[in-house]
């Protein structure tokens, strides 16, 4: 709960520090700036209102004393100044200012020139401050009356200024928008090496990646390819020696096939024939499972839709008793980009499989969308055990031994039909039926 | 009498040589063994042989190379044992103009029929082989590839074909605008087509004509013949 607002991703995390960082310290930048221009404000605000104060008494003082009081009702207009002529000092609410700022307005006040002799005043009392937005200059003219000059200053604006605030936006959105920049750049070797793991989860042959940039990056990216050289050197070991023994098993195999035409008991011989024929068929997959890694097969354009009639075809000769139960649903064309052996391999092991475990093969071609077309193709069997759905996948793995031998299966099937599919750049992905039976989709890129 | 017909068996294993030339000889068939390139150069020279089996797994000397010494010699038949699925191979062993191969290990019955066939097919024609051999056909916007088995469209799109597929549609190409028997037709497909023989072929032509977009009712292309064949009625070229 606490960290709710916290974001997942290393770029967000990143740019979110990054972006509290640039506002802490422009919301600091903000308030230096506003406090500083405050003073220089200030100061001027002091000065403009001393000045104009003292030219209201000058000409108070330079006015005959019946006229005054006609004078100041003139001034008393004005918005934000008031004076009028007492008797004495100002009694009412508003205290002394303090003494540091009374001597900035007396200094101003004393710069003003009166141009005139004997008009200085005998005292000048402060009140107020700019802070309680009213200050009372009370002037004690020579001739013993007292002028009170009320002024309600306006309060500073800091921050405003033509351009300062659009400057100030303008740049915040600059440095914000250049973090983020930065972070992705920063954070994008990190996306890359990911998206590289990945690939060569799916294909062991998956390009390297680029060994350029920052030291800890390549270094990185190199430590990466070299792993995936390890992975691929073994398994093209492991697949070198088993498609060397499949090579060497065909001369043997070969021999036995000519020798059993040379037995007299027929019954033996066709069993033994029957054994020979076993044994090759799973020479014959291991041969295919270590030749699709070096499929050196051209790409072609490829009628996929005729393709899957035509495995169904196929599969219907084979089994003649689920010819029924084998359909074919979708467009009567649609061209892929294929190796076109490899492709009919993949997708007729799936449809054996279909045939061989689940009583029927239902293939739907889906049109083409986002890029993807999907097929499905489903059947009407027992299903396989949650469990076992990616394992499966597995090579020589067997989902149920007593049904395999029923049907011979190696094991591989399923292995080669998904290396054939990714090595396309697609998928295969099996799961259960709601009301039974196993649905394959195969995605391709198209 | 006829002679039995003389074949040349070429492979590198003594075993398979010595049981595979007692099992032809067994079906009527007279067979020399060679070991490898020498030995099969040296038996050609002694003898008059009517059909080759080439192993093209040979160490030293390949099976590609012998086949293209025998070719410069004569046109005699050559039926390859390939490796299991090697299109390459395969498809280089066609191209040098081999008349038929077979995956190892192969089922020798099979391989008779392969021999009986491809020297029946000889005898038809006595200069069995044209003069120049051809590389594909195209008619009607289809064009074939006979090496690499491929069937294109218009657009270059390949349209997957089954083996029996191919080869009838091969053997009407061959044979344009004339009528082959539903006989004819059976035996080219024998041994490629599993159930029964007699339906076959008509399967073979139905998915063939929807596969060349042939309306099976109004069929322009491949056309029934009354009393049981098939003709494939427009221009075909040789390229």
């Amino acid at each position: 709960m606490r960290r709710k607002f916290w974001p997942r991703g290393l770029a967000a995390r990143t740019a979110l520090v990054l972006l509290i960082g640039l506002a802490v310290v422009q919301t600091a930048g903000l308030v230096i700036h506003g406090l500083d221009r405050l003073d220089v404000l200030r100061a001027g605000q002091a000065k403009d209102m001393t000045e104009r104060v003292v030219g209201v008494y000058r000409t108070v003082v330079l006015t005959p004393a019946p006229q005054r009081e006609a004078l100041l009702a003139e001034f008393g207009r004005g918005a934000d100044l008031s004076a009028e002529m007492s008797q004495g000092p100002p009694v009412g609410d508003l205290a002394e200012m303090p003494a540091q700022m009374q001597r900035t307005y007396l200094i101003h006040a004393r710069e003003v020139p009166l141009g005139v002799s004997q008009g200085r005043w005998r005292a000048l009392l402060l009140y107020g401050s700019p802070e309680l937005h009213r200050v009372l200059f009370a002037f004690h003219l020579p001739d013993g009356h007292w002028l009170h000059v009320s002024v309600l200053p306006t309060p500073p604006r800091p921050w405003h200024g033509p351009f300062f605030m659009t400057a100030f936006i303008l740049m915040t959105v600059a440095a914000a928008g250049l973090s983020l920049w930065a972070v992705r750049r920063l954070i994008a070797p990190v996306r890359a090496l990911a998206a590289a793991a990945e690939a060569l989860g799916r294909d062991v042959n998956a390009p390297p990646l680029p060994e350029g940039g920052p030291t800890e990056v390549a270094k990185a990216a190199a430590a990466f390819n070299q792993m995936a050289a390890r992975i691929r050197r073994f398994v093209a070991d492991r697949t070198e020696l088993l498609t060397a023994i499949g090579h060497d098993l065909r001369t043997p195999i070969t021999r036995l096939k000519l020798r059993a035409e040379f037995m007299e008991d027929e019954e033996q011989r066709a069993k033994m024939l029957n054994d020979l024929e076993e044994l090759e068929t799973m020479v014959s997959a291991t041969l295919a499972f270590g030749r699709d890694a070096r499929s050196t097969e051209p790409v072609v354009q490829l009628d996929l839709a005729e393709l899957l009639r035509t495995i169904l075809d196929e599969a219907g000769d084979t089994r003649p008793e689920v010819v029924d139960k084998l359909a074919y649903e979708g467009p009567q064309h649609m061209t892929l980009r294929a190796r076109a052996l490899n492709m009919k391999r993949a997708l007729t092991n799936l449809v054996t499989n279909a045939v061989n475990y689940g009583g029927s093969a239902r293939i739907r071609l889906h049109e083409p969308a986002g890029g993807t077309v999907r097929i499905e193709i489903t059947d009407e069997g027992q299903g396989i055990p949650p469990g076992e759905l990616d394992r499966v996948f597995e090579p020589f793995h067997r989902g149920d031994q007593s049904r395999n031998k029923e049907t011979g299966g190696v094991g591989l099937g399923l292995p080669i039909a998904r290396n054939i599919l990714r090595a396309h750049g697609g998928d295969v992905v099996l799961t259960n039926q709601p009301g039974g039976g196993v649905k394959a989709t195969v995605t391709l890129p198209i | 009498m006829d002679p039995l017909p003389h074949i040349l068996v070429v492979d590198d294993d003594r075993e398979i040589r010595d049981l595979l030339a007692r099992f032809l000889e067994q079906h009527r068939l007279r067979v020399t063994t060679a070991r490898d390139g020498k030995e099969t150069r040296r038996a050609w020279d002694n003898g008059n042989y009517q059909l080759v089996v080439l192993d093209l797994m040979l160490p030293g000397e390949s099976g590609l190379d012998i086949a293209r010494w025998l070719r410069s010699q004569s046109n005699v038949p050559i039926v390859m044992l390939t490796a299991m699925g090697d299109e390459t191979d395969r498809i280089i062993g066609l191209e040098l103009g081999a008349d038929d191969y077979l995956p190892k290990p192969f089922n020798p019955r099979e391989l008779l029929a392969r021999i009986r066939a491809v020297l029946r097919r000889a005898g038809e024609q006595p200069d069995h082989r044209r003069e120049e051999p051809v590389d594909g056909y195209s008619f009607a916007g289809w064009k074939v590839e006979v090496a690499r088995r491929r069937l294109l469209n218009e657009d270059g799109v390949e349209v997957m074909l089954t083996g029996g597929e191919f080869d009838l549609l091969v053997a009407l190409l061959e044979r344009a605008n004339r009528v082959l028997t539903r006989d004819m037709l059976l035996d080219l497909l024998r041994g490629r087509q599993a159930g029964p023989y007699d339906r076959a072929i008509d399967v073979a032509v139905s998915r063939l004509r929807r596969k060349l977009e042939d309306d099976g009712r109004n069929s322009q292309l491949i056309k029934t013949v009354r009393g049981g064949g098939y003709v494939l009625a427009t221009q075909v070229e040789r390229v």
